[in-house]
């Protein structure tokens, strides 16, 4: 059953022109294979993780201390969202630059941009959780920025009800980051997928 | 015999990495929790307000001033050797290191501190926790 899906994935013949790998730097496909490896990563970090801000930091040192490729696995988890980022980025300019936006692909642009800040607000949510230095004044300088724009109140209730690193604020970060946003970043990928498709991308036929 | 079998190398390919996988997830989740262990217990009475209990056996050196209450390790961070206790100062035997009540050092070889216990109170008892 698997191989029929799979088959009925891709698609029975592309044009050769359209492989080449100067055609799209396979940058869409190598951002959701970092999100795949962060998905899979992430899952095994949730084992030793606990979202609370008097325990978040010591479960992290425990995490690297006593976890057989403890350290290794969060090592991975943040090196592939640089990566991720960056991947997404790359692809947000190369589809600028090849004018890819244009029609009929405006709805795949809609789509990708919103994939852009999802990621990008993955990256936010992620940040604050290890409950170190560097995370707390780093969120709480992007709590300063939200402070200047004009729904600045209506972001704060929702993010930090009750300021950023205390525990309800901590527990928001931590849903956003291991539910809500992974799962409307694939939802919409799939999405961003099936119109590449409809738009017979990388298809001479369909 | 017309087409080469392949599926027995990818067998037994899924089955090596599928063992690979299971193995490494099982060392995952499996943590190195220390458990902690009593080095010895101590009656709150016996120990003086200004002093110190030695036991050279287990190399601990269970101190008090007042109302602080620490354990010394008295191990020698030069060299090893169980540093003995005076009423003044602690000084080490074999290379003559010295180090006050607090666990410094006074005078070389040892260049750091001597380590310290957690010292835990239970009901009756001080209880030196590694």
């Amino acid at each position: 059953m698997l191989n029929e899906f799979l088959k009925h994935l891709f698609p029975r013949v592309v044009l050769r022109k359209n492989l080449t790998v100067s055609y799209t730097f396979c940058l869409g496909g190598l951002a959701f294979t970092a999100f795949l490896l962060l998905a899979a990563s992430g899952l095994l970090l949730l084992c030793y993780y606990q979202p609370s801000p008097g325990t978040a930091f010591n479960s992290i040192l425990f995490l690297e201390s006593s976890v057989w490729g403890g350290r290794y696995l969060r090592s991975l988890h943040r090196l592939a969202s640089h990566c991720f980022l960056v991947l997404v980025f790359l692809h947000t300019l190369r589809v600028i630059l090849t004018g890819a936006y244009r029609k009929p692909r405006e709805l795949n642009w809609l789509t990708g941009f919103a994939l852009l800040c999802l990621a990008v607000f993955s990256a936010y949510t992620g940040y604050l959780l290890p409950m170190d230095q560097l995370a707390l004044w780093a969120t709480q300088t992007g709590m300063e920025l939200v402070n200047s724009s004009f729904f600045d109140t209506a972001v704060r209730t929702i993010l930090v009800p009750d300021g950023v690193g205390q525990p309800m604020s901590l527990l928001r970060f931590y849903v956003l980051h291991i539910v809500f946003v992974p799962l409307a970043l694939l939802l919409l990928s799939l999405l961003h997928f099936y119109r590449i498709r409809k738009n017979k991308g990388v298809l001479p036929y369909l | 015999m017309a087409k080469p079998d392949q599926s027995r190398r990818k067998f037994i390919g899924t089955i090596i990495l599928l063992l690979a996988g299971v193995f490494s997830l099982g060392r995952f989740l499996s943590p190195n929790v220390r458990q902690k262990k009593t080095l010895l217990s101590v009656a709150k009475a016996d120990l003086p307000v200004h002093g110190a209990l030695v036991y050279r056996e287990a190399r601990v050196a269970l101190m008090r001033e007042g109302d602080v209450i620490y354990a010394l390790n008295l191990v020698c961070t030069h060299l090893g050797c169980t540093i003995n206790v005076t009423p003044t100062e602690l000084v080490c035997p074999c290379h003559g290191s010295s180090f006050d009540r607090l666990g410094r050092v006074v005078r070389g070889p040892a260049d750091r501190p001597l380590l310290r216990y957690l010292v835990e109170e239970r009901g009756d008892f001080y209880e030196v926790v590694v």
